[in-house]
């Protein structure tokens, strides 16, 4: 009896986790929604563009939420100033990756620690429920030593986010203005490789996301230009590497003269080197790697046998 | 180190409050060889008693890149408590040989370790106390100067995370430090929530204070932003999950006996009341250490403090080859760009 009823149970259970992320209005739209969540402007293109071009040349639409201004991150700009071009840059380069809309919530560059993470998960919250995205792209929170911690705050509230926006409790006034629950499906969790045990997977007994790297050959270009497109904070990159060199006596010869090409160069031989280094012990020649965590993946192996 | 009395703690035995961070105490003038006698035995029946439970070591530990003093002229320690800089995980070693190779040393102690002692004689005594140790201990590692920011020693969950932070990122434009050292802003199982507080606000401080546009108003003291190159965190690398280092420093007799000193030289770790404690922990389990055997209480736990600070050292040393050693997550001068790194090594010429 107690089997049989634990079989019904599990049978029950598996087919409304199907139902539910099969049933949800973006996988039934003709159009899936990709929302990719970004602290900054330039981390998701460095860890996910490739990924994400793709998806979008596949004909997907996509929708980025860039939480920050990204007003500390220029050299010898005002942080207004940084904040403008910042903003047209971020926009220029979410076309160039194929996003139909940028939304740039507006919170300080470098203040998330001061923010109040609820207020941050039902900001993002408010457009999962509102583009109901099929596939949905966070910066990673696990990964570790990732010294921009905004990213980390952002991803945290973001995974919150997710989970809250299926949930009818949370947020019942959006529900009022028509702002259903939404079931992300997939979500992919991107950072840049600082953490050496990135590949690792996370494994709990109830939600297993898993490394997991995808060929971008064919839209490298893409994520080049995108990142191209980020002037300011490319330009401070540069200076700031060409000012460590000259504190201690060195120099790149590449940033002598820092000029467009120069820095242009620069991105460059980053887009490239993250490339190979996501592809690296895979087959792919250019990659980039995710912790992925799609259905299969969300649903406890028990129940799945 | 205040109260993280890992061990004892998570088997759930020794009081987390009032007591400080390990029973162990340090035996003056001991020696390498002085110790070796009874160094094995000790330890393994130290291991037995008060380690038993605990599952060691879920990070696997070297062999590890060998680390060297980085090129520089200024190094900050930035800790929460007096005692952090030099206890068992702690930096006592690397910054000996740092500030032996040249280095101006600065200790920035964020909390004002009231609660690291006795109600005996007030809050107030134990933190006058604490910052006197401090002072002494990092002098005797070459270190010239303690600041102390006297935040509330076990209140600082609730300090705002930018505030400490701005702290900490006028104190690196000041000061210009080539390393910064602290507790790891990623570990985990750090159970003290003043390490973590202020782990993370150093990390939010070394990533800032490069941005001009962060805290613009320093400018108007002169004060330049300044991007910090080399960091050094730790915490208990065998502890849990803990931590994954990523590189060891070999310590040499004479730098452990000096580390060992340096936490000798606080005198709330090798107080009478310690080493009593640690001995009732062993009776009630119906263990004696017999080494300990006619020694006072204090004498007891000075002894005890300083096996482990051996033996950690020693531990350390075995898994990278070495006798002695101390392990640490080093971030270089090019981690934030990692696709950039090798091309830079590879590049940069002298000017
Ligand atoms: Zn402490």
């Amino acid at each position: 009896m107690n089997f049989l009823k634990q079989r019904m149970t599990t049978t029950l259970l598996v087919a409304s986790l199907l139902l539910v992320f099969g049933s949800s209005p973006a996988a039934a739209a003709d159009k899936k929604v990709v929302l990719v969540i970004t602290a900054d402007a330039s981390d998701y293109i460095l860890a996910a563009g490739g990924t994400i071009a793709k998806m979008l040349d596949a004909g997907a639409e996509g929708y980025l939420v860039r939480v920050t201004n990204d007003d500390k991150d220029s050299w010898d700009l005002t942080p207004e100033e940084t904040a403008r071009r910042t903003r047209e840059e971020s926009e220029q380069a979410a076309k160039i990756l194929g996003f139909k809309e940028v939304e740039s919530l507006g919170y300080r560059a470098g203040e998330l620690g001061g923010v109040s993470p609820t207020e941050l998960r039902d900001r993002i919250l408010f457009y999962i429920r509102l583009y109901k995205p099929a596939v949905l792209f966070i910066p990673n929170p696990y990964a570790e030593y990732v010294e921009v911690l905004d990213r980390f705050y952002v991803g945290q509230a973001a995974e919150d986010a997710r989970r809250a926006a299926s949930l009818s409790n949370y947020q019942p006034p959006f529900a009022v203005v028509g702002l259903e629950t939404h079931v992300t499906p997939e979500l992919y969790y991107y950072a840049q490789p600082f953490d050496p045990r990135r590949r690792e997977a996370e494994s709990t007994a109830t939600f297993v996301p898993q490394p997991k790297a995808l060929d971008i050959a064919s839209t490298f270009d893409k994520k080049l230009r995108a990142a191209q497109a980020l002037k300011t904070i490319n330009h401070s990159t540069a200076m700031r590497i060409k000012d460590r060199l000259e504190s201690t006596d060195r120099r790149l010869p590449l940033l002598d003269e820092i000029n467009e090409e120069s820095v242009n160069r620069l991105v460059e031989i980053n887009i490239h080197k993250l490339a190979e280094i996501a592809a690296k012990d895979t087959e792919h020649s250019q990659a980039e790697e995710f912790h992925y965590a799609g259905v299969e993946y969300q649903i406890p192996s028990k129940y799945l046998q | 180190m205040n109260r993280h009395i890992s061990v004892g703690e998570k088997m759930g035995t020794l009081p987390s409050a009032a007591y400080h961070c390990s029973p162990w105490l340090h035996r003056p003038r001991a020696t390498r060889s002085g110790l070796s006698p009874i160094f094995p035995r000790l330890t393994t029946v130290l291991c037995l008693a008060l380690l038993g439970a605990v599952a060691v070591s879920a990070a696997s530990i070297g062999p590890l890149p060998q680390g060297k003093v980085p090129p520089g002229k200024t190094l900050m320690v930035i800790q929460p408590h007096h005692d952090d800089h030099t206890w068992q995980y702690g930096f006592g070693g690397l910054i000996a040989k740092m500030t032996a190779a040249g280095y101006k040393g600065i200790y920035v102690r964020v909390s004002n370790d009231e609660k690291d002692g006795g109600m005996q004689n007030g809050w107030g005594a134990n933190d006058k106390s604490n910052y006197e140790d401090a002072i002494a201990a990092t002098k005797n590692l070459g270190i010239g100067e303690v600041i102390s920011l006297n935040w509330r020693n076990d209140h600082m969950s609730s300090i705002p995370h930018v505030e400490l932070r701005d702290q900490l990122i006028l104190l690196v434009r000041k000061h210009r430090p080539d390393v910064v050292m602290s507790y790891h802003p990623w570990g985990n199982y750090d159970r003290n929530p003043d390490h973590r507080k202020v782990a993370w606000a150093v990390g939010s401080a070394v990533w800032l204070a490069g941005f001009a546009n962060v805290r613009p108003d320093h400018e108007k003291l002169g004060l330049k932003p300044h991007q910090v190159p080399f960091k050094y965190y730790s915490q208990r690398s065998d502890y849990g999950r803990g931590y994954h280092p990523n590189i060891f420093i070999e310590l040499t007799e004479e730098d452990v006996a000096r580390k060992a000193l340096s936490y000798r030289l606080h005198k709330i770790r090798v107080s009478a009341g310690a080493g009593r404690h640690t001995r009732e922990l062993l009776d009630a389990r119906g263990l004696k250490i017999p080494e300990l055997e006619g020694l006072s209480d204090e004498q007891a736990s000075e002894r005890l403090q300083e096996m482990l600070m051996y033996w950690t050292s020693s531990q350390s040393g075995q898994d990278n080859g070495v006798r002695y050693a101390e392990v640490f997550y080093f971030m270089d001068e090019w981690h934030g760009v990692p696709g950039l790194e090798s091309y830079i090594q590879q590049n940069a010429v002298e000017r």
